[in-house]
């Protein structure tokens, strides 16, 4: 590699990984809001997934190639478990019982000990190469793209257009809910573990209520008409601060004035061409 | 590109040594990560303020060094990328900040690894220098300050004392188990200790429970709004001027004057500086920060005055912009600023706490106290 590419991996390494991480959250996100839920917990399950896995590295001293494929284990037992009483809510209630999850997460961080309290977790090996988060991304892609695709993607569809018209149709709603719920689950988790593992600290305020604002965001600008199109939507905003970073103290102004105009003028996100069905 | 010939001519002026201070052709660029945007703006804003008054009285005459100035937001991510910038885009030779001490602990290993001496000026929790051989602070940590406020509550006859703390932020939680410390290394009797969450608003539940138990002394870990809302509902419930209040680092702020008033008063904190010192640097420091921002310096401002102080020396004896002479440099350092005598440790933190000074809120403002 010559000396000046290294140089700009180097410089940008941490956008490169945020980049990664942050399309794979945009996914998790992806994937309720698929089935027509409004779900503010991928926080929470990205939190669940990284302090697993750090847990796991740090005190059990587990190799990283077991300990990612284990991260998605406690966020999908979560998952399951609240998904049962939470998934009769919908709309609204749904997000908020989501957001409240958490935030009782966030204060059982803070408050065990063992978790590291306020302090958080350090020393986390950086054991997540750039490749390793590109390739997960990749195969997440993937397999959403398949299975978006199939006929569980136009149930998926359906839910989204009317639940109760699709129950009537035959759809099983409240077996796809739980299932869309424990993937986005996973999704996050396998995140929350990647990043963990890719800056070595995480604290309880990475994973609170303005990173849940900041994943739906992701799908708002991008759009999800297909699997693409909150991965875009998560480029845009991890690059936008970055790429602003000479406007000083303008900044923020700026970053805000381009999410407005996109909201506005691209209300269906910067993506909306659906993805073709194979025949069924 | 710029790296290579900054060197060439470094190595041409090390040829001539009685030219190297009037190396104008190349001032050497150092970076300065803070905290500018966010709630915790003003931190960044007062330490810009400091390190750009001495960088004018550093370059006055001819410019040896370049800052070049980054925004973390607040964030871990957003230090990160400041200083992932400032490294591999500007090559500089060193760099001051961040502000907090959960953006080091993010930020420092990759300045560490890189070998770039990274000094901050106000982050004061437990553990910042062990993050490796390049990461150095300039701020006392509470471990150094908080034995001196308990040696001048002893002073005044507190035995018995309750400690409070907000458990929802690195830095009022490591100051706690520093208070907790010292309250017991200087021979005091814990009674109780209680935690809170920093936006709580009320606080009657905890003061009820210590005020039961009669301390002489409340000891209080927690950023200025939270002790200011402490401190306010406390005279509410009854207690005098018998209880002594002890502040950390968090209290040594104006603002606990402006929102509890006369409520504060009687609280003791221990601060590495004090507007009112009156030794010809301060006085010169105070003055001269006046005339340029209109405003009355404060802590973080003081503290990152001296650090571009110290950092300046450094690059000036290592006589090239190389990051590991400019570190070598950094730990001869012994330097006198307007926070008092300066060294490092081995473990490049702050030497010396003969700067120290306690505190006293008395009419909502603070004054040294007696």
């Amino acid at each position: 590699m010559p000396p000046w590419l290294s140089d700009l991996l180097w410089t940008y390494q941490n956008v490169l990984v945020a980049l990664g991480v942050n399309g794979l959250l945009a996914l998790s996100m992806y994937v309720v809001l698929a089935a027509g839920q409004l779900s503010l917990g991928q926080a929470a399950f990205m939190g669940l997934g990284a302090y697993a896995s750090a847990l796991l590295s740090l005190r059990l001293h587990w190799p990283f190639w077991l300990v990612l494929p284990l991260s998605p284990v406690v966020p999908v037992g979560f998952a399951l478990l609240v998904g049962g009483p939470t998934l009769r809510l919908s709309g609204i209630y749904l997000a908020i019982a989501t957001i409240g999850l958490g935030e009782v997460l966030r204060a059982v961080y803070l408050n065990v000990d063992a978790l590291g309290g306020a302090l958080g977790l350090s020393g986390i090996p950086e054991a997540a190469p750039l490749w390793l988060i590109y390739l997960v991304l990749a195969a997440s892609l993937f397999v959403l793209w398949q299975v978006g695709r199939s006929r569980i993607g136009r149930a998926m569809e359906a839910m989204r257009g009317d639940a109760r018209t699709a129950l009537a149709m035959g759809v099983n709603v409240r077996r796809y809910r739980l299932a869309t719920l424990a993937a986005s689950a996973a999704l996050a988790g396998l995140a929350g573990a990647l990043s963990a593992h890719a800056t070595d600290f995480i604290g309880p305020s990475d994973y609170g209520f303005e990173t849940a604002v900041s994943i739906l965001s992701f799908a708002l600008l991008g759009g999800v008409a297909s699997p693409f199109a909150p991965v875009l939507g998560a480029a845009v905003l991890t690059l936008l601060p970055e790429a602003l970073r000479g406007f000083a103290d303008l900044r923020l102004v700026l970053n805000g004035l381009v999410i407005v105009l996109a909201v506005l003028f691209l209300p269906r996100g910067i993506l909306p061409w659906r993805m073709r069905r194979s025949a069924a | 590109m710029r790296r290579r010939a900054l060197m060439a001519s470094l190595a041409a002026l090390a040829a001539a040594p009685g030219r190297v201070a009037r190396a104008q052709e190349a001032p050497i660029p150092i970076g300065l990560v803070a905290v500018l945007s966010g709630p915790n703006a003003a931190y960044g804003t007062a330490i810009r303020a400091g390190v750009e008054l001495a960088l004018g009285q550093v370059n006055a005459g001819a410019a040896r060094l370049r800052l070049i100035v980054e925004d973390s937001g607040g964030s871990k991510d957003g230090a990160i990328n400041a200083a992932r910038k400032l490294i591999g885009r500007d090559r500089v030779a060193a760099i001051i900040g961040p502000t907090l001490s959960n953006e080091m602990f993010a930020m420092g290993p990759v300045t560490n690894a890189r070998g770039i001496p990274t000094i901050g000026t106000s982050t004061t929790a437990g553990g910042i220098t062990d993050i490796g051989p390049f990461i150095f602070r300039t701020a006392l940590p509470e471990a150094d300050v908080i034995p001196v406020t308990m040696k001048k509550a002893a002073s005044r006859g507190v035995k018995r004392v309750a400690l409070m703390y907000a458990n929802d932020d690195a830095f009022s939680k490591s100051g706690f188990e520093v208070m907790r410390t010292a309250a017991a290394g200087t021979g005091f009797t814990i009674l109780t200790v209680e935690s809170f969450g920093s936006r709580d608003t009320d606080f009657s539940a905890q003061l009820t429970k210590i005020k039961g138990l009669a301390p002489d002394a409340v000891g209080i870990s927690a950023l200025v709004e939270p002790v200011a809302g402490v401190l306010l509902q406390a005279r509410q419930l009854g207690f005098g001027r018998e209880t002594l209040f002890i502040g950390g680092n968090g209290s040594n702020s104006p603002k606990l004057g402006q929102i509890a008033g006369t409520a504060a008063d009687g609280l003791i904190v221990g601060s590495p500086w004090f507007i009112g010192k009156q030794d010809p640097l301060n006085l010169a420091f105070v003055a001269a920060f006046r005339a340029r921002f209109g405003r009355n310096p404060d802590q973080f401002a003081a503290q990152a005055y001296d650090t571009l102080g110290i950092l300046a020396a450094a690059i000036a004896r290592a006589g090239n912009a190389d990051p590991a002479r400019i570190r070598n440099a950094l730990l001869k350092t012994d330097r006198v600023g307007v926070m008092g005598p300066f060294r490092f440790t081995e473990r490049r933190d702050p030497a010396s706490t003969e700067g120290v000074v306690v505190l006293e809120m008395q009419g909502g403002a603070f004054r040294i106290a007696g």
